[in-house]
């Protein structure tokens, strides 16, 4: 048993720090907030050629093929931003569907540009009916002429803004499951990605308007993409709960040092046990989605079955997040609502990603049927 | 990280041999619910014998030092025994032994050798059982407000006096590890002092006291009571431990680790029999497990009991790799705490009106789910309320006091 971090864990956190710190400072992250696509060009450049884009890419695919633990400190420092930009759209749950879903081909030539950062993926699952699972891809693509030709509307993607490709799952049958993957440009012909306006980051509407694209931009097999995407949420999930722990972190830091040094009727308000409650309301959530997501990346790295860990880390890190900003904001009162100050941009982000790929519910039920009660 | 000990060949035999011991030695029936006094006080005879047996093999007490009786296992081998042990639904002693648990880790860190050499064997071989007397009707969460009970040092004795309330368990003591006041007119904090005395002694009685929860020789909780009254008691000044007016610094220790700072491994045992009852229970024919409403109450449930099952870990392994510690310790207390008041509400929603009876018949097996909606309420309590863990967790985490406060050491407890 060790539950400390290895060495290189250490460095590679140590690393993440000071380039957020020194490219990602608090004025960097409030000044996205408004922009129309999440990547910031320089700071993705420089992110891409310290081989964060390509992390969980297998080496043979280009990239760096680490642990998932290993790739957990780094969403974490990320996390703390909240830096957004499509890191995990991209080199989490793009590659890894590709990596799951594609065949040899596709990946040999998918892969290596996303691990370098040229191309940007994200993957397009839910719909207007803001399902989850695989019953809410809805969206058909006709056939012609052996081409598929897509019309319709793929809602709350991630990133689409500033993505260059796009993963699209789609339906190609009646069974449930019947679900395959395109590979589509984001910038072809009859493709539209907005930015939704209002209290969400970067979840965008996508839509196709006669959009066609070759027999070759499906991933593997027909039918088969819901089992790849599948196997690919389960690994990529605990990477969006890492990114979730270290907003909670940065949040619970924020918090503590104003405790300490807002001063009100005489003393610093940490001396009030009513601050005192909210402040450990934070740091139960923080710690409940700290070690439910850390089990679940042990168990996907060590080969154990992880499915219902991996369920339960998400249900905990989506509530946790919005609680653990739900409790700064008590603590810091109209300092927190400041947009300035940088909370809110955490706030905003903790309920993006609470309904984000299944929320805590959702989770809670697919953990039940996992653990076969 | 590694959530899980990696275990050697040595070990894997080491485990083979406990648990071939425990099948010859657990008496059968153990765990049972007693079902009258006599019953009760014959099975914790069973218990106390279980316990000498674990004690000589140095099982009782497996990380405590070999020199003083303990078994000088490393943790790799006491998890072992502690999951062992917990197949047969016991724990580590297997009855209510609170002061042998935290006076022994007190004397290891604040005791002479002397008197490590006399108060620790008899604890770690289980020929002893002790238990901690700590609140008086004047001092609860103020601990540091204890008056009542005074020792009056008298020659080469001291001669306590007064009264301790919500003490040990049923069926006596053998031991006894209480604070008391030495100086009614000293500083606070600097005015308490330790004893290790003999629970048998002239001038000691006990009266049991009515609780609203149930069970008594559970492990680390007891739902039986007692009040404790001293009257003119005699001891030697070499049961006095840490110091004459030095309690409060051995408090520190002790009640870091009652606090939950020593972490803990193993199972929820209401969990598993809580899925095992709504498995086999149906409503309106279908299995209870299977209804959607109840599903989600067992999920959340469940995520309760492995948020408190990690954080157990965590301390577990920070007392263990001797990591610094800061809120972790009351943290596990107030979350295990709070996460078992919420399920009995949770329980309710989810079983009905059956967790309320012990009804052979129409309440669950051996009435489990009515003792956990008594005892999710009275372990709120015991060892420092909810309040008093966040008390404790402020000041660690830098802003209850204008100086952060650090955790007590555990250490020695596991040299």
């Amino acid at each position: 048993m060790d539950l400390a971090l290895t060495e290189s864990q250490e460095m590679l956190r140590s690393t993440a720090r000071s380039f957020m710190e020194r490219e990602a400072p608090v004025d960097v992250i409030v000044g996205l907030q408004k922009v129309e696509s999440s990547l910031a060009p320089d700071l993705w450049k420089k992110a891409a050629q310290l081989g964060w884009l390509g992390i969980v890419v297998p080496t043979e695919y280009g990239g760096s093929g680490d642990q998932l633990s290993d790739a957990a400190v780094l969403y974490e420092e990320i996390g703390r931003g909240p830096l957004p930009g499509p890191f995990f759209s991209s080199g989490v749950l793009g590659a890894l569907t590709v990596l799951e879903g594609a065949t040899e081909e596709q990946r040999r030539r998918i892969l290596p540009r996303v691990a370098s950062g040229e191309r940007v993926l994200t993957v397009a699952i839910t719909e207007p009916n803001t399902s989850w699972g695989p019953v809410g891809v809805t969206l058909a693509p006709q056939g012609r002429n052996g081409s598929y030709v897509l019309n319709g509307t793929k809602l709350f993607v991630a990133d689409a803004t500033s993505a260059t490709d796009l993963v699209v799952a789609v339906r190609t049958g009646d069974g449930p499951t019947d679900v395959s993957l395109l590979h589509v440009d984001a910038r072809a012909r009859g493709v539209t990605a907005r930015r939704l306006p209002g209290f969400v980051s970067w979840q965008c509407e996508v839509t196709f308007d006669n959009v066609e694209v070759p027999a070759t931009a499906l991933l593997g097999g027909a039918q088969r993409g819901w089992a790849a995407l599948d196997r690919a949420l389960e690994r990529a999930l605990p990477l969006l709960c890492a990114y979730i722990v270290g907003g909670c972190q940065a949040v619970y830091e924020k918090s503590v040092a104003y405790a300490q040094s807002r001063v009100q009727f005489g003393v610093p308000i940490g001396r009030f046990q009513r601050v005192q409650d909210h402040v450990i309301r934070l740091v139960n959530h923080l710690d409940s989605a700290r070690w439910a997501t850390w089990e679940a990346l042990w168990k996907l790295d060590t080969g154990r079955p992880a499915a219902a860990s991996v369920h339960m880390a998400k249900a905990v890190a989506s509530e946790a997040y919005l609680e653990a900003c739900n409790a700064a904001h008590e603590v810091h009162a109209g300092m927190g609502v400041l947009v300035e100050y940088g909370l809110a941009a955490h706030t905003q982000m903790s309920r993006t990603l609470f309904h984000y790929l299944g929320d805590p519910r959702w989770h809670k039920r697919r953990m039940a049927d996992a653990l076969e009660w | 990280m590694d959530f899980e000990v990696t275990y050697t060949e040595e070990q894997q035999r080491f485990r083979s041999e406990v648990r071939a011991w425990l099948e010859a030695n657990v008496p059968a029936a153990v765990q049972r619910t007693p079902t009258s006094p006599e019953d009760n006080y014959q099975r914790y005879l069973e218990l106390r014998a279980l316990g000498r047996k674990l004690g000589g093999k140095g099982w009782l007490y497996p990380t405590a030092p070999a020199k003083y009786g303990g078994g000088g296992l490393d943790v790799d081998h006491a998890i072992i025994l502690e999951e062992e042990v917990d197949r047969f639904d016991l724990s580590l002693p297997p009855y209510y032994d609170s002061g042998g648990r935290l006076g022994s880790a007190s004397i290891l860190v604040w005791g002479t050798e002397e008197q490590r050499q006399a108060f620790l064997p008899p604890i770690y071989r289980g020929e002893v059982r002790t238990w901690q007397l700590l609140t008086e009707p004047g001092a609860g969460s103020d601990l540091a407000g204890v008056r009542m009970t005074t020792a009056v040092r008298d020659g080469e004795d001291y001669v306590i006096k007064g009264q301790k309330i919500f003490v040990g368990s049923d069926n006596g003591a053998d031991r006894i590890w209480l604070i008391v006041c030495t100086a009614p007119n000293g500083r606070r904090h600097e005015n308490l002092s330790w004893f290790m005395i003999d629970a048998n002694l002239p001038g000691i009685s006990m009266q049991p006291m009515e609780l609203m929860g149930t069970g008594g020789e559970g492990g680390t909780d007891s739902g039986v009571k007692q009040t404790v009254f001293f009257d003119d008691v005699r001891v030697p000044a070499f049961a006095l431990v840490g110091g004459e007016n030095k309690g409060w610094t051995v408090a520190t220790t002790h009640l870091e680790l009652e606090h939950g700072g020593g972490g803990r491994i193993g199972r929820n045992r209401v969990w598993d029999r809580l899925l095992r009852y709504c498995q086999e229970t149906k409503r309106d024919g279908v299995p209870l497990s299977q209804q959607p409403d109840v599903r989600d109450s067992l999920a959340d449930i469940y995520i309760k009991t492995e948020i408190t099952r990690l954080f157990g870990l965590r301390n577990f392994y920070l007392t263990y790799a001797r990591k610094p510690k800061s809120y972790e310790g009351p943290q596990l207390s107030y979350y295990r705490k709070t996460a078992g008041l919420w399920m009995t509400g949770a329980i309710l929603e989810a079983v009905g009106p059956a967790a309320l009876t012990t009804d052979p018949t129409w309440g669950s097996s051996a009435g489990f789910l009515e003792t956990q909606q008594r005892n999710g309420i009275v372990s709120v309590h015991p060892g420092g309320t909810t309040d008093i863990q966040r008390v404790q967790m402020a000041r660690r985490i830098g802003i209850g006091r204008s100086t952060r406060e650090k955790a007590g050491t555990v250490h020695g407890a596991e040299a």
